[in-house]
């Protein structure tokens, strides 16, 4: 393939389209951030990857757990919404490493920087594209309780409460792996360092039952269980139990994630 | 247009950008010329809002680059270096896709109507990677357009395309420059001569000269060597470097590969006229007496020399000098 001459139209004349003013209006950047990038995540093989892997490693446990709990009732609803939040140290990372560290390596950051759109619509709209991916995603193993609901009688609420929470445990996942993904341009590193990040939340609660043994550390033991993500679903929120703050817990992680991913962005464009 | 104060960016203890000060004027080709590694991108994305300055001040379009970052993004139209683009997308994908953060209106329409300002409009289905490298220089000059800016900064425009594509890449520079605040970066001075009205020389984040091509040749031609050529018939060329380094006009003079460079003592003095007589008086003949050409390139070496302050030895460089010129 050869390049055709540039013939730049050099002499503008008034019927090209370039004369007329351009209109610019109000604009939604995270909206149009959003849009590609969830565009990008469903032409990507690692979204197919990563729904293949996670359906499939899901269906076995899923088989599995039919077979050995055969006529029992009521059907626990709990069981894959749980495993999935577990699986999330896994999942979280795969999704939001390429996000931020992909256009500040390919220089694309510098371009979407100088466009008149802050960081924060920016890292907005590349977390909800994400999440909404892990939505589908999370929405896909609704068959699980589907299955459950044609061979017995789940418990509907309880349902209801594991979803909602997976959903939420999800998004806090993936707003935490993201902020990986702004400090280095190293895919691997930021997905490494989001599942360790992801990793030691999740077993914060067994470091606080640890450190409660230690009578004079058991304020902190209460901090560590308080921040871990298992404590505000394990017991809550998969059983069936909607509590505000647990809610509160999941929503404020995310804010303060993207806030933090917000200002990494900003510093390492200072230094630029 | 852009004036720029003062504008400073450190990193750290390196001072990457001191204190520079110029204005760019609207209907102006303005080149920023420098060595690579000498600051230029760096300004360059201090004036796009990409990175702020550490002091000093920056007005694009009226607006300050650090206060009013926003209001400058929106009249600004920038070429990054390297020309940074999402290779899984098509062309006229790419141009909506800034056109929606933009908030421009006719999304479709306007990424037509700029593709086919940059020669483009049949390729605007076709994915990014499979562009040729002055292509996609197109479709990143497309995008600096999309808003229709008051200023455009094209940091180093023509790397890396081949000959052709950069005389029209010239062109295309020197069209936008009539209606645009055009600031444009590049290492090559003879480009900077041949498209810009307006000049600022930056060396080690420092701006050692400003003016337009000629008035900066202007100030070097004054005192400035000429070139002689003289047939000595059966006498050296050593005598007649002798004899014209015996003039009262001349300073020195040395032997060059196509004549003799002599280098007059005052920069109001013209050695021709007594190097011409002496030739009629050493009964030898006179091929060749002219000014030596200064271009841009010497105007470079000879400020960054200055800069530099190793002012030593001067003179090989004049017979590259001159090569260069005569083309």
């Amino acid at each position: 393939m050869t390049d055709q001459p540039m013939n730049m139209n050099v002499t503008r004349t008034d019927d090209t389209p370039l004369m007329e003013p351009v209109q610019i209006g109000a604009s939604l950047a995270f909206w149009a951030v959003f849009k590609r990038e969830l565009g990008v995540f469903f032409r990507s093989p690692i979204a197919y990857a990563v729904a293949f892997g996670v359906l499939l490693f899901m269906g076995v446990l899923f088989m599995d757990y039919i077979i050995s709990n055969n006529g029992r009732a009521p059907a626990p609803t709990q069981q894959m919404p749980g495993l999935l939040t577990f699986l999330m140290f896994l999942i979280a990372p795969l999704l939001t490493m390429r996000l931020i560290a992909e256009e500040s390596r390919e220089g694309t950051l510098e371009t979407l920087m100088t466009l008149p759109m802050n960081e924060g619509q920016f890292i907005f709209g590349k977390f909800l594209a994400a999440w909404a991916y892990y939505t589908v995603l999370l929405a896909l193993t609704l068959v699980h309780l589907a299955i459950l609901a044609s061979i017995g009688v789940p418990d509907w609420g309880a349902a209801a409460g594991a979803y909602l929470g997976a959903w939420l445990y999800g998004g806090t996942c993936i707003a935490l792996a993201l902020i990986w993904s702004a400090i280095t341009e190293d895919q691997i590193v930021a997905a490494f360092l989001g599942a360790a990040t992801i990793l030691v939340l999740y077993l914060s609660e067994s470091l606080s039952t640890t450190l409660r043994e230690q009578p004079n550390l058991s304020g902190v033991a209460d901090f560590v269980r308080e921040l871990g993500l298992q404590a505000h679903y394990g017991p809550t929120m998969l059983q069936g139990i909607v509590r505000l703050e647990d809610i509160l817990y999941f929503v404020f992680m995310i804010i303060g994630a993207l806030f933090i991913t917000t200002r990494i962005v900003e510093i390492r464009r200072w230094r630029s | 247009m852009i004036e720029v104060q003062e504008l400073t960016k450190k990193y750290g203890a390196v001072t990457a950008v001191d204190a520079i000060s110029f204005t760019a004027q609207h209907g102006q080709v303005t080149g920023f010329l420098g060595p690579n590694g000498a600051g230029k991108t760096t300004t360059m994305r201090m004036l796009t809002g990409f990175t702020p300055p550490t002091a000093g001040k920056a007005l694009v379009a009226g607006f300050d680059v650090f206060e009013q970052s926003m209001e400058v993004r929106k009249r600004v139209g920038y070429l990054p270096e390297n020309v940074p683009l999402y290779r899984d997308m098509t062309a006229r994908g790419y141009l909506m896709y800034l056109a929606e953060i933009r908030g421009v209106r006719h999304r479709r329409d306007r990424a037509d109507a700029v593709l086919k300002r940059v020669g483009l409009l049949d390729r605007a289905d076709s994915r990014i990677r499979t562009l040729s490298k002055g292509m996609r220089q197109r479709v990143g000059l497309a995008q600096a357009l999309l808003h229709d800016p008051q200023v455009l900064i094209l940091d180093e425009p023509t790397i890396g395309l081949d000959p052709l594509q950069v005389l029209e890449l010239r062109d295309v520079v020197r069209e936008l420059g009539r209606d645009h605040t055009l600031l444009f970066s590049t290492h090559i001075l003879s480009e900077a001569e041949q498209v810009c009205d307006s000049v600022v020389i930056i060396n080690r984040g420092q701006i050692v000269a400003q003016g337009s091509p000629g008035a900066l040749r202007g100030q070097l031609e004054r005192g400035g060597r000429v070139l002689a050529r003289i047939d000595t018939g059966r006498e050296s060329q050593a005598a007649a470097l002798e004899a014209i380094m015996a003039l009262p006009s001349v300073a020195s003079a040395q032997i060059a590969i196509d004549g003799i460079i002599a280098t007059p003592a005052r920069p109001e003095v013209d050695p021709r006229r007594e190097i011409a007589q002496l030739v009629v008086e050493k009964g030898w003949g006179l091929t060749e007496l002219r000014p030596l050409a200064i271009n841009l390139e010497e105007i470079f070496l000879e400020v960054t020399r200055r800069q530099t302050g190793s002012d030593t030895q001067p003179e090989p460089v004049a017979a590259a000098a001159e090569s260069e010129a005569v083309q």
